[in-house]
């Protein structure tokens, strides 16, 4: 592992692609890029992007004239499906190799640090698939309706289609989002700590319309939901959520969901963890107790320290991050006004409040909650402070329209031991340098 | 572990001299849905790198054993250095029955039953071979288009269905919106293969602990390894009793799972990895019986586990998972506004630091490993 030499060659790369941007797009290798921003412990971050102060005859980028104020540009039919800047080619979902055996049965992360508001980019919401990512043709998909129902029922997409339908927006976050750090601070970035959670407004149509179309028995109580993946992904879900606000959806922030969220059909359940929102679902059968998958017995279950196991940790806890400034987003300026910026959410409705600690919870101050603020959807957060360049160790803590407070981890490794790997909702540490560079730590 | 049953194994041993036909061209795009269930191991096409397997570029007249940096049999070495190098007949028979054509060696995929599949995947690696690209003029490897985002836009495409005609089609007589139509009972047991841990879902059917190695070591060993012991980071099967309270605990069907029914469910509608619903019912019996007894649940290698017995066996750890309680922790039930200036005595000291471990990922292929995983 070379990565001292590593960092240090990478900071003069990204000095110069920080005189020269269009070099850096050339051949941006996703190492020098994210290279350039975990640039840690070696006072380059400094030297970023910052406004560069003019020589006497002036900012070149304005005394000369650029290409793209000269030549033309592309016409409106070069991209009929438009994707970001080439200058934004480090925002991209990442993977942590050694989390799991098989990139098909596997997860990667969101690029919180380079996102704002509150909805994420359909391409950037994290992937997670049992057995890869199934490419359903929608003409051939299904929908089925079993079990203890007056009359099993077969729908096709153009049928759930004449349904009612809503929007709404909810965010999903995976059981196991944070569980790498229950032993204690292990990856540097708030895309790997915290990455495992997406927010986008779903277009579908209520569960309970499907389910009233077929007629549930008195004593149908559960509802097992199935994919049509390799995996056959299922899980128990109880009737009365299922009642409540679960949705199936076929549309992401306005577009079909994509193959690797469930195209062409995903169950939405919101508030709950993840892998309970079923991706290309295919199947719906009401029993009258619940099955006990391999994904709510083997898996997604929160081992304690005594032994004993929780079942059926459906919901997902307060939480909150500061996005940035963090070990992936450095501060590249000076000191004088900094923009802390951060993502909090509860699985029980909306966000009351956020605060923000800058002496690693001595102090804290009440963030600033801006956008829309919808019941189990991501909120975003600023504190915009005056830096005067010394360390900080940052914190953030959400408290949910319950009053329920997010807690500490420590709190959290007292209850339940370091085994739980899932429903880590502890309070996130990240140490800024006086050179602008951030760490993930924990703190006494 | 001892208990390694010395079977018939051999008794199946007979060389296989591949039949005439090295077959009819294959077709690569149906090819590529049979390769599925090589892929779990090998990789192919672009930055394909060794797996369990050997990456399989440019295979087509390549000597057997000898892709660089990947740990090879001693049989797949020898074979190579006897001269046996990879063309249509030689991967016909191998892939056919891999133990018997080259034995000894460590690929423990059963094999292709199917002569058309054979063809068709043989047809499929040739278009990462160069080597077979004059032969076959590479159709490209067939994937499902990705959305194009280049240059013109595509033309329109005409409605999927048009609108259908009939004003006063009959409308099906049940629930609010008259919509869907009624399944068939052929239909829903077609999907409905879910199984309860009371029973209801079983299917007729039984299987023996014997019976049920042959079938784990020739399907799911790869991975799980002989004995469940997990190779690399696929899953441990076995073992790990009494490791629940310690600092690495081994989460196995007999330290952890509650439910035998869970097993015969999770097997039957997704495993082997990468060819789910391939295996028999009965097959399912005998797996699962296996597993009981790599676990030591049942000792008996005659035990054959059905339909009529399954629910009398129970997993040892049943009783310790209880319900969601995290409401009833410290840290909830003590509710309140909370602390907002001097909450902590003196400066605040950091106790953890990231880059002491230094295992976050930078894009390349770093081996760091951290302590945890997500499964």
């Amino acid at each position: 592992m070379s990565s001292v030499t590593g960092r240090k060659k990478l900071l003069s790369q990204s000095a110069d692609s920080a005189a020269n941007p269009a070099a850096a797009v050339a051949s941006p290798s996703r190492r020098q890029l994210l290279g350039a921003g975990l640039a840690a412990g070696a006072g380059a971050a400094l030297s970023g992007l910052a406004a560069r102060p003019a020589a006497a005859a002036g900012d070149p980028v304005i005394t000369e004239i650029q290409d793209w104020n000269r030549y033309l540009g592309d016409g409106v039919d070069a991209r009929p499906y438009g994707m970001p800047s080439p200058y934004e080619e480090q925002v991209v979902r990442r993977n942590v190799p050694w989390l799991t055996a098989d990139p098909v049965s596997s997860i990667n992360f969101t690029p919180l640090h380079e996102l704002d508001g509150i909805i994420t980019p359909n391409g950037l919401c994290f992937e997670r698939h049992h057995a890869g990512i199934a490419e359903v043709d929608p003409a051939k998909h299904r929908l089925m309706i079993e079990g203890l129902v007056d009359k099993p029922l077969v729908f096709t997409m153009e049928d759930i289609k004449r349904f009612p339908r809503e929007n709404r927006a909810y965010f999903l976050e995976c059981a196991a989002n944070s569980g790498m750090e229950w032993r204690g601070a292990q990856l540097n970035g708030c895309q790997f700590t915290h990455g495992m959670v997406h927010c986008v407004v779903y277009t579908g149509v209520r569960l309970r319309y499907l389910l009233e179309e077929a007629g549930v028995k008195t004593n149908g109580k559960w509802l097992l939901a199935e994919g049509a993946d390799a995996s056959a992904m299922t899980r128990s879900i109880p009737m009365e959520k299922a009642l409540d606000d679960c949705m199936v959806a076929f549309k992401m922030n306005g577009e079909a969901l994509r193959p690797e969220q469930g195209y062409p059909l995903r169950l939405v359940v919101p508030g709950w963890e993840g892998n309970m929102w079923v991706k290309w679902l295919r199947r719906l059968e009401v029993g009258d107790m619940a099955w006990h998958q391999r994904e709510e017995t083997s898996k997604y279950t929160d081992l304690l320290a005594d032994g004993k196991a929780r079942r059926f940790t459906w919901v997902m806890d307060v939480k909150s991050v500061i996005t940035s400034p963090s070990p992936q987003a450095p501060i590249t300026h000076g000191r004088g006004p900094l923009v802390i910026s951060g993502l909090a959410w509860s699985g029980s409705g909306t966000i009351k409040r956020v605060d923000v600690t800058t002496d690693g919870g001595r102090n804290w101050t009440t963030a600033r909650i801006d956008g829309p603020s919808l019941p189990k959807a991501l909120h975003r957060f600023y504190l915009d402070i005056d830096w005067d360049g010394s360390e900080l160790l940052l914190q953030s803590r959400a408290i949910d329209e319950n009053g329920v407070v997010q807690p500490t981890k420590d709190e959290l490794r007292l209850a339940r031991g370091e085994n739980s790997i899932y429903h880590n909702n502890g309070i996130q540490t990240w140490y800024v340098q006086a050179n602008g560079t951030v760490e993930n730590v924990e703190v006494s | 572990m001892s208990k390694f049953l010395k079977l018939a194994t051999a008794a199946t041993l007979a060389l296989v001299i591949p039949a005439a036909s090295a077959s009819a061209e294959g077709d690569p795009a149906s090819g590529a849905k049979v390769f599925k269930k090589c892929a779990a191991c090998h990789a192919v096409g672009e930055d394909a790198k060794n797996k369990i397997g050997p990456l399989l570029n440019d295979l087509i007249g390549r000597t057997a054993g000898t892709v660089e940096g990947f740990k090879y049999s001693k049989a797949m070495i020898a074979a190579g250095e006897g001269g046996m190098s990879w063309d249509d007949e030689s991967l016909d028979a191998y892939l056919e029955k891999p133990r018997d054509y080259i034995k000894g060696n460590r690929m423990s995929f059963a094999g292709l039953k199917k002569d058309g599949d054979r063809a068709d995947v043989i047809a499929y690696l040739k278009t990462f071979s160069e080597g077979a690209q004059s032969a076959a003029a590479a159709p490209a490897p067939a994937e499902a288009p990705a959305p194009s985002t280049q240059q013109q836009a595509a033309a329109v495409p005409a409605p999927a269905n048009a609108p259908k005609a009939a004003a006063d089609a009959p409308l099906p007589d049940h629930g609010v919106f008259h919509l869907g139509r009624a399944a068939t009972a052929e239909e829903i047991a077609a999907w409905d293969i879910d199984n309860r841990p009371d029973g209801p879902g079983l299917p007729e059917g039984r299987g023996t602990v014997a019976e049920g190695e042959v079938l784990f070591t020739d399907s799911c060993a790869v991975c799980h390894g002989d004995f469940g012991e997990g190779r690399d980071r696929w899953p441990v099967l076995a073992g790990g009793q009494d490791t629940l309270k310690a600092e690495r605990p081994v989460k196995t069907i007999g330290s952890y799972w509650p439910y035998l029914s869970t097993v015969y469910d999770y097997v039957r509608r997704a495993m082997p990895f990468g060819d789910a619903r391939s295996l028999s019912d009965d097959d399912v019996y005998a797996i699962t019986a296996y597993l009981l007894y790599l676990n030591d649940i049942v000792t008996d290698e005659d035990f054959e586990l059905s339909k009529e017995n399954f629910t009398s066996v129970h997993l040892p750890n049943e009783e310790n998972f209880i319900m969601d309680d995290r409401d009833e922790e410290a840290q909830y039930v003590a509710k309140g506004e909370p602390c907002m200036s001097d909450c902590k005595p003196g400066s605040v000291k950091i106790t953890k630091r990231a880059m002491v471990l230094d295992v976050t990922p930078e894009g390349g292929d770093d081996e760091q490993q951290g302590a945890g995983s997500v499964d």
